[in-house]
């Protein structure tokens, strides 16, 4: 297993490659000049120019690629051209809020969704199950800002139960990070809860019609065990997999979740540098967002091996 | 490793994270008492008021650098770090005095030349400070608190040029900081205002920390605007970056912040319906909307183009778009500079004035230049001003009978394009909207938009002699009757030549919660005077 992992990793460093270049050749081409949204209303052509030229936007293509390239390379990630700040220093800074969100949506998406459509499943074609799937439809249809403020009005504005906005580091305790993850972390969760839901569902059906389920009820055991450790481990691979590729729907939910919540994430920093056109910070999170891709789907192959001993890499 | 080993071994980390979270100590909330919790305009991006030259920028900076002069609530200069100034006979020679215990927050003492390295990096960027280069025979200290800038020509404006609060103001740094290229960031945030900045707590697009001064030597004077003594009555004041307006009403109503400096109108009701939120006019100053012609080009190079687009245009269609019902918010502007101040003037407005004649407006642009070809109007769509305005002016155009390429775009993408000065059809663009502030638009040193100096002009390019011929003159000027006659003059041939067309003036709102009291109106938000009970 190290060894395929070994392989899948170094497999990964060419795809980091196209991404790089695809990123930068994209931003060079689109409209937009963070010189001008640096000198601000009221300055000149010439200042704007000048501003330009300090930034190094003034060089050619290749140069800037290169350059760009080099530091990579070497470790560095560039600095912002708003803040002045090392790029590797502003995702660092925003790093614990975003996957905070992304692994409280994500354990409450299984322990919440796993079990409706394994539930579902189990009382197929039942009012259970219509009520199951009524609900993720409904889940699925809604937007995620629309469900973050409709939570936010009722737990935060009404009853005063939670906060409406921003984090609290996990370092100042449990609660207290919880408190503020809760509402986005439903939010968030509601699309991907629907979507887990539904596959579970779908796939427990086809396994729960195969016959060694039918000899498991012969031989007397109880539904539970026969649900959770003999039909969901079999259905678990298509669970597993777009678990995973629920990650990047996790990821741009985030970037949506947090500007409603005022969250300060990497969806923020994404937005906030875009909208700036801050070159360096863009490409620096898209890096980081398209490792983070790779990762999880080297994540979910290493997994497939663990509920099913039957792969074999 | 087989997968039972990898199984035992996340169990084991997922455990030693939860029983690591648990035993986090909880925050103090004794804390917050003297913490003034702020949702600004906008995100503090940077943080160097002479190389960014936003707003959010200027209004984080007036608390951690001090001004040698600040303009008060009458838009007068007034003295601030300097104790005293003495100007030559022929007007030439400028000598000051700093006040004794000025200090900077390393605990260095503020000394001139502190001053003369800040001046020196200010005037490379401020519109004004640019004026003062181009006479200037030097800028020295003198001695530790004293120095002296001599001129080859009398510059009247200079205590406004050191107290203006138009960005880039003149803020004092240390030398060591000062000598950096104005063009590049600071590396450093240390001044000698009444708060401290935080940078270590400093995320930008999330939240900026600024800590109270316990050095800070405030003026005897009651504080006024950036003028007066400047007394921090909060430990501390968080800026709370909320960039979605429904979130930052509904955490002001929660009390999870303090002050909203900017609501949008849409929300204004249900914040005023709150017993214990106060809403209030922001800056009696307000802002001037606006929409830029491209001078250089067809159809707008044509003044008989211009002047029928300014004869059909309805301020009142502007207005409404951008602030709604809520009358008090706004007001038509038969001319360029911001009402209610001592220049204002409507000389040379029919053309703004009574009923809009969109016949009259077919008529002149029957007799101009116009054939048909497309205006290409550029318009922000994630700027609520600005895409209101831009959906106006698209009809606008349209009932006038000219052909409309309506480009609608990012702020970003605004910013890059109205600096094109390719045709129209070939990157560039025919008009583009925006706004003034007020208090940016009370005088015409601090007012880049209505100069006609052509190819050095803001962006539409302008080339107006007339109006130049005026602004030489209000800076000539040597009392104030003179300086009304010539933005007179400036105002009537800014009108007849269209620099641009103004859409309007309009008032925004600021909300705070009742525990909170000392907010005083004006172009930015002042701190000082400023408390919080709890």
């Amino acid at each position: 297993m190290v060894s395929y992992i070994l392989r899948r990793v170094l497999s990964t460093l060419p795809v980091m490659g196209i991404v790089a270049l695809f990123v930068f050749s994209l931003l060079y081409i689109a409209p937009g000049d963070p010189a001008a949204v640096i000198a601000g209303d009221q300055a000149s052509p010439a200042d704007v120019e000048r501003i330009r030229q300090s930034l190094g936007l003034d060089r050619p293509f290749l140069v800037q690629f290169g350059s760009w390239l080099w530091n990579i390379v070497h470790g560095d990630l560039g600095t912002s051209i708003f803040t002045n700040l090392p790029v590797a220093k502003m995702i660092a800074q925003r790093i614990e809020p975003t996957f905070s969100l992304m692994a409280i949506t994500l354990v409450l998406t299984i322990f919440v969704a796993v079990p409706l459509g394994v539930v579902a499943a189990w009382k197929a074609g039942s009012w259970v199950d219509r009520t199951i799937m009524a609900f993720a439809v409904f889940a699925f249809s809604l937007p995620v800002f629309v469900v973050g403020y409709v939570l936010a009005y009722v737990f935060a504005l009404q009853f005063e139960w939670l906060p409406v906005q921003g984090y609290t580091p996990l370092a100042a305790g449990l609660w207290p990070w919880l408190q503020n993850l809760i509402l986005p972390a439903l939010a968030l969760g509601s699309v991907y809860i629907a979507l887990i839901a539904r596959i579970t569902r779908a796939s427990m059906l086809e396994v729960l019609q195969q016959d060694y389920v039918r000899t498991a009820r012969a031989k007397g055991l109880g539904q539970q065990n026969i649900l959770f450790v003999h039909a969901l481990k079999n259905a678990a691979v298509p669970i597993v997999t777009v678990i995973g590729i629920g990650i990047a729907l996790l990821i741009g939910g985030a970037v949506v979740t947090e500007s409603v919540f005022a969250i300060p994430g990497l969806g923020r920093l994404t937005i906030d540098a875009i909208l700036r056109r801050d070159y360096p910070v863009i490409q620096g999170i898209v890096l980081l967002f398209s490792f983070l891709y790779v990762l999880v789907n080297l994540m979910v192959d290493v997994v497939y091996t663990l509920v099913d001993p039957r792969i074999r890499y | 490793m087989d997968r039972r080993t990898v199984l035992k071994g996340l169990a084991g980390v997922s455990g030693l994270a939860v029983t690591g979270g648990l035993s986090m100590p909880a925050l103090s909330q004794g804390a917050a008492a003297r913490t003034l919790r702020f949702v600004p305009q906008a995100n503090l991006a940077n943080f160097d008021p002479i190389w960014g030259t936003q707003y959010v920028v200027r209004n984080a900076a007036a608390m951690v650098w001090d001004t040698l002069y600040g303009v008060d609530a009458t838009l007068q200069p007034q003295r601030q770090m300097v104790e005293s100034e003495e100007v030559s006979d022929d007007g030439l020679v400028w000598t000051f005095r700093l006040r004794p215990g000025l200090k900077f927050h390393d605990g260095e003492p503020v000394l001139s030349k502190d001053v003369v390295a800040s001046l020196t990096r200010w005037s490379a960027r401020d519109p004004m400070g640019l004026m003062l280069k181009a006479i200037q025979n030097e800028l020295t200290a003198v001695d530790d608190r004293t120095f002296k800038w001599a001129l080859k020509a009398p510059y009247p404006k200079m205590l406004l040029a050191l107290g203006k609060n138009s960005t880039p103001c003149a803020f004092i740094m240390p030398e060591r900081i000062a000598q950096t290229d104005p063009f590049k960031q600071i590396p450093d945030y240390v001044g000698s205002g009444p708060m401290k900045f935080a940078k270590g707590e400093w995320v930008p697009g999330a939240k900026a920390v600024f800590e109270k001064f316990a050095d800070y030597a405030p003026r005897q004077e009651k504080a006024s605007w950036l003028a007066g003594g400047k007394q921090m009555l909060v430990d501390r004041i968080e800026w709370v970056v909320i960039p979605d307006p429904a979130t930052a009403a509904a955490a002001l109503q929660n009390g999870e912040v303090d002050w909203w400096e900017s609501p949008i109108t849409d929300l204004v009701p249900s914040l005023k319906k709150n017993r214990n939120i106060n809403v209030d006019i922001a800056d009696p100053l307000g802002n001037i909307g606006s929409f830029r012609m491209n001078h250089l080009y067809p159809p707008f190079n044509d003044v008989k183009v211009r002047r029928a687009v300014l004869t059909a245009l309805s301020q009142e269609d502007y207005m409404r778009a951008l602030v709604g019902d809520d009358n008090a918010l706004w007001k038509p502007l038969p001319g360029f500079f911001t009402p209610d101040t001592p220049l204002y003037t409507e000389e040379g407005g029919e053309i703004l004035k009574g009923k809009r004649d969109l016949a009259m407006a077919k008529k002149l642009l029957a007799e101009s230049s116009y054939s048909g070809q497309p205006v290409t109007c550029v318009v922000a769509q994630d700027q609520p001003i600005t895409k209101a305005q831009g959906d106006v002016t698209a009809d606008l155009l349209k009932q006038m009978g000219m052909n409309v390429d309506f480009v609608a775009t990012d702020w970003g993408t605004v910013g890059s394009r109205r600096a094109q000065k390719t045709p129209p059809g070939q990157g560039g663009w025919g008009m583009f909207h925006t706004w003034h502030a007020g208090a940016d638009c009370v005088n015409p040193a601090v007012y880049n938009a209505v100069r006609g100096t052509g190819d050095k002009a803001w962006f539409g390019w302008p080339t107006s002699a007339n109006v130049e011929k005026e602004v030489a003159a209000w800076f000539e000027a040597k009392n104030l009757d003179e300086e009304k006659a010539a933005v007179k003059r400036l105002n009537k041939a800014a009108l007849e030549d269209v620099v641009y067309a103004p859409t309007g003036f309009f008032l925004s709102y600021t909300a705070w919660r009742k525990n909170v009291s000392g907010i005083a109106k004006g172009p930015l938000p002042f701190f000082w005077d400023v408390s919080k009970t709890a």
